[in-house]
């Protein structure tokens, strides 16, 4: 099941940002989350991307990191220097690692757009806006589960200096 | 006997297979919906929107919907596909495609295209399809090896292959119940609500011939796929197949 919400997820990211996936054509990513049990295929073929437990062929590329590197990759960070700080592992084509890469950073979605679709307006524009907050608070935080617990942990405790709470008051 | 193949428990010829098999459809098309809700406990609609949803199928895509009976897959895929896209809703039972008419008809979907067909002759070019789907249908396909080397032969690169069957679970509890019901209760509810014992009698049987879940991705991955992948449901008594051309 982890792997259906994920392969629809990318696929979904894709469309909505109209991403051309041409120069993976036919090509195989591993990706490992070395503290996450995750540890999938991603074939990128026909402009989508299948997500996939085992394959029969070699993978062009094996790309292992830990979650924060991940986090890290979709904030901008460049590939090289993860690579230098040993947080990412790569084995086999590097140019296929970097074109991938480039493509998760290059995704620019519209987050309230797409959940309006199963949530109805209100409460995607609600978490659209937590989302924004959460993404700008990431940009001066070291970890992005201290984000979330800070704001949690206000709302809780202290709810006038919360950005949730703020938000609501609008 | 070279020349048999089975159907449900029984052997027959194997040129017998296809009118046997049409005079089932034929039988049963008229409440072919109201008995898989019935069989099911609607769980066949769960399976489906699982499929639907697995299929990557975005706008524009060509989309072949083989065995489609009465239309509730390609009902799904045409608005998936939009305006720009292609839904082909086949099936080899007039009947059966019949009712996929007036079923879209009813619902208002128009764009979709019927075509009768074999799946082991399919008429269409290489490469013209993203997308085929097959639900409860290869099972009472005779030459199946033959009908998954033309679904290959006709999707592009890249296109994706898509069998929702009834398959085996690894459950000794289910495994018991479900043996009970097919075979007590199904062939009896049949008779009651469709006025046919015998063609559900074949659907008990004819499940138990399928290939289990390892042998039909063998198939498929022999019939030229690239890469295959299946995922149990219901505890594995539905299997959904992946396969991907290359």
């Amino acid at each position: 099941m982890q792997h259906f919400v994920l392969e629809q997820a990318l696929n979904l990211l894709i469309e909505k940002g109209s991403i051309n996936l041409k120069p993976l054509d036919q090509k195989v990513v591993r990706f490992s989350l070395q503290d996450l049990p995750l540890d999938v295929n991603f074939l990128c073929t026909n402009n989508r991307i299948f997500v996939l437990n085992d394959i029969d062929r070699p993978s062009n590329v094996a790309i292992k990191l830990k979650a924060s590197a991940f986090f890290s990759l979709f904030k901008g960070e460049d590939l090289a220097e993860l690579l230098r700080q040993d947080q990412i592992t790569i084995h086999g084509d590097v140019k296929t690692a970097q074109l991938l890469v480039d493509l998760l950073q290059s995704i620019e979605i519209d987050l309230e757009e797409i959940l309006s679709r199963y949530t109805g307006d209100i409460i995607a524009h609600e978490a659209g806006k937590v989302a924004a907050n959460f993404k700008k608070s990431t940009k001066h935080s070291s970890s992005p589960i201290n984000v979330i617990k800070d704001g949690f942990s206000n709302l809780l405790i202290n709810p006038t200096v919360s950005e949730l709470y703020k938000n609501k008051q609008q | 006997m070279e020349n048999t193949t089975h159907f449900g428990f029984k052997d027959v010829a194997t040129e017998d297979k296809q009118s046997l098999v049409r005079g089932v459809f034929d039988s049963v098309a008229g409440k072919y919906d109201l008995m898989n809700d019935v069989l099911s406990f609607g769980a066949h609609r769960l399976w489906k929107r699982y499929t639907i949803a697995s299929s990557n199928v975005k706008p524009g895509d060509k989309v072949l919907d083989i065995a489609g009976g009465t239309g509730d897959l390609a009902i799904e895929f045409r608005k998936k596909v939009g305006d720009s896209g292609h839904v082909i809703l086949s099936d080899i039972n007039a009947a059966m495609l019949g009712e996929g008419r007036k079923n879209l008809i009813n619902q208002g979907v128009f764009g979709v295209d019927f075509i009768q067909l074999n799946a082991q002759y399919l008429p269409f070019k290489d490469n013209s399809f993203d997308c085929i789907s097959i639900a409860f249908g290869l099972r009472n396909v005779t030459d199946k090896d033959q009908a998954l080397r033309e679904m290959h032969r006709i999707l592009k690169p890249g296109g994706c292959l898509l069998i929702l069957e009834f398959s085996t679970t690894d459950s000794e509890f289910l495994k018991k119940f479900y043996d009970f019901y097919s075979f007590n209760i199904m062939p009896k509810l049949g008779e009651i609500i469709a006025d046919d014992k015998n063609s559900y009698q074949y659907l008990a049987e004819s499940i138990r011939k399928h290939p289990n879940q390892e042998t039909l991705k063998d198939m498929v991955l022999n019939a030229g796929f690239g890469f295959c992948e299946y995922h149990n449901l219901s505890g594995g008594i539905v299997a959904l197949h992946k396969g991907i051309k290359a």
